[in-house]
């Protein structure tokens, strides 16, 4: 469903991500792993259409993303990294502006607005501004907006930001419920979500991908086969040092 | 090229309207939006007042007159957080994944600071009805004014939120849309116009300034009673180039 093509990013002189491949499939869940400023979020941006690649090809559902963005725009649910939220709304109000904005009407949207309640918590905060909500719900704010379309695709940046323990176990049931029929892709530098949600793992450092597998395939590939995902991680980034 | 994909009339009027609702909502939701609106009002009613009392004749041509000075440190006030805003708070990424044309986004917000100008403009209208109470106003003189006013607040707009895309910083951006602001209208005024041209002997700059780019002949002909179509085309032109310019710097942020 995601197809990722030798892609490339440069900002001036700065190469954030360098000659990237890889594809998400259907029914699954990929963790994207690497350090702050490792080209995580920027791949995510590439991928929501937000910013365009320098080189290479994205393939959304099937669809360009430079040529077809909005068609891609209308396939995906993006929780962007900064979780952007116009504060000064109602989270109902705002929920029901994504919805709109995103082409629902009328029972569509209701259902829509009533799925991403439910999934997300929401009830208890419908009828605050977002400004007066906590970090927590904040996020989980953001995660609504990704659902409410029910998209095949969700591309989620560092989605348990700001979560206290108890919302980070939520979150990773509900990325397993979300699962099926959807392929799923988000960043994190918390190693221990993507070792509990995770089917696939990648690891990005400094804009190149190092590691593309099951956590016991890198663990492999990288000699230790006992290894925890935390511990390739470091060798894989260590290995990769001398030549970057 | 992004966003080719050809949307219909009605697709295209429903993702405009929606981004309208929420922006207008946006100005009234803001008590920031309620202070320069008093403002402005208080300004130009009491400058109108003012006039109204010492000249003793029965017309709005004293508010319509001061109108354009006082946009120009006014519209940039609105327009100042329209873009810079949704940078700095990071919302325009949300607002550009959103399976909607950069275009609908652009026209949507101006639309909204339209709607919010129009309504402080429409503030003054107890004006008109306490002239209608003393005498006879010239009815159409008044509605020709308010025409133009509307058309003189939609191309500020313009440039105001063109100058709010270009940058993250809401002080430069009204300092970037007052100074356009400085340059469209004071090239209407006859001072300027014959020291520029006293500094230009041979290429006559303040006339050529005056006569191809003010604002201030064009608006004007509105306040003497004239709908003339050189000068809506020059309003709706010059703001539709501004609001286009602000798509085209919107789209190149993606690069």
């Amino acid at each position: 469903m995601i197809n990722v093509e030798s892609v490339t990013r440069r900002f001036g002189n700065l190469t954030a991500v360098d000659d990237v491949s890889f594809a998400v499939e259907r029914n699954e869940i990929v963790g994207f792993v690497g350090p702050n400023g490792a080209g995580k979020s920027t791949m995510l941006k590439m991928l929501s259409t937000f910013i365009l690649p320098t080189a290479g090809k994205i393939e959304i559902d099937g669809l360009d993303a430079v040529e077809q963005s909005l068609a891609v725009r209308r396939r995906i649910g993006y929780l962007a990294g900064d979780t952007p939220l116009y504060r000064e709304m109602r989270v109902d109000k705002f929920l029901r502006f994504i919805g709109q904005a995103r082409g629902l009407r009328g029972t569509e949207l209701q259902q829509g607005f009533e799925r991403a309640v439910e999934i997300c918590d929401l009830e208890s905060v419908l009828l605050q501004r977002i400004d007066h909500c906590s970090t927590g719900f904040r996020q989980r704010v953001g995660l609504a907006t990704a659902l409410i379309h029910d998209p095949p695709i969700l591309l989620l940046d560092e989605p348990t930001h700001g979560f206290d323990p108890l919302q980070v176990l939520a979150f990773r049931d509900m990325l397993q419920r979300l699962k099926k029929d959807r392929a799923i892709l988000f960043s994190t530098h918390i190693i221990a979500d993507v070792e509990a949600v995770s089917d696939r793992v990648l690891i990005i450092n400094e804009g190149r991908l190092l590691g593309n597998g099951r956590i016991d395939q890198l663990a492999e590939t990288a000699g230790r086969p006992d290894a925890g995902l935390e511990e390739i991680f470091a060798h894989l980034v260590q290995v990769e040092k001398p030549h970057a | 090229m992004p966003d080719t994909e050809r949307l219909s009339c009605g697709q295209f009027l429903a993702g405009t309207r929606i981004l309208f609702n929420r922006e207008l909502a946006a100005y009234f939701d803001s008590p920031i939006a309620y202070i320069y609106a008093t403002v402005f009002l208080v300004l130009s009613c009491s400058t109108f007042m003012n006039s109204f009392f010492l000249d003793a004749v029965v017309d709005m041509s004293a508010y319509f007159e001061i109108l354009p000075f006082l946009l120009i440190p006014f519209i940039p006030a609105i327009t100042m957080r329209a873009w810079a805003e949704e940078r700095a708070e990071h919302t325009f990424e949300l607002l550009m994944t959103l399976p909607l044309h950069s275009f609908q986004v652009v026209l949507g917000k101006y639309l909204a600071a339209l709607g919010f100008y129009l309504v402080v403009l429409l503030g003054s209208l107890p004006i008109v009805a306490m002239l209608a109470w003393l005498g006879e106003p010239d009815v159409g003189q008044i509605a020709a004014s308010y025409l133009g006013a509307l058309l003189l607040g939609g191309f500020f707009l313009s440039f105001g939120l063109l100058a709010s895309g270009l940058t993250r910083d809401q002080i430069v951006a009204f300092a970037l849309a007052t100074l356009i602001g400085f340059v469209f209208v004071l090239s209407g005024h006859e001072k300027v116009v014959e020291v520029v041209d006293g500094l230009t002997p041979s290429w006559q700059l303040g006339t050529w300034l005056y006569e191809s780019v003010s604002v201030l002949p064009h608006y004007e002909a509105f306040g003497r009673g004239l709908i003339g179509l050189a000068d809506l085309l020059y309003f709706l032109l010059m703001s539709g180039f501004f609001v286009w310019m602000n798509q085209i710097t919107l789209q190149r942020s993606k690069y």
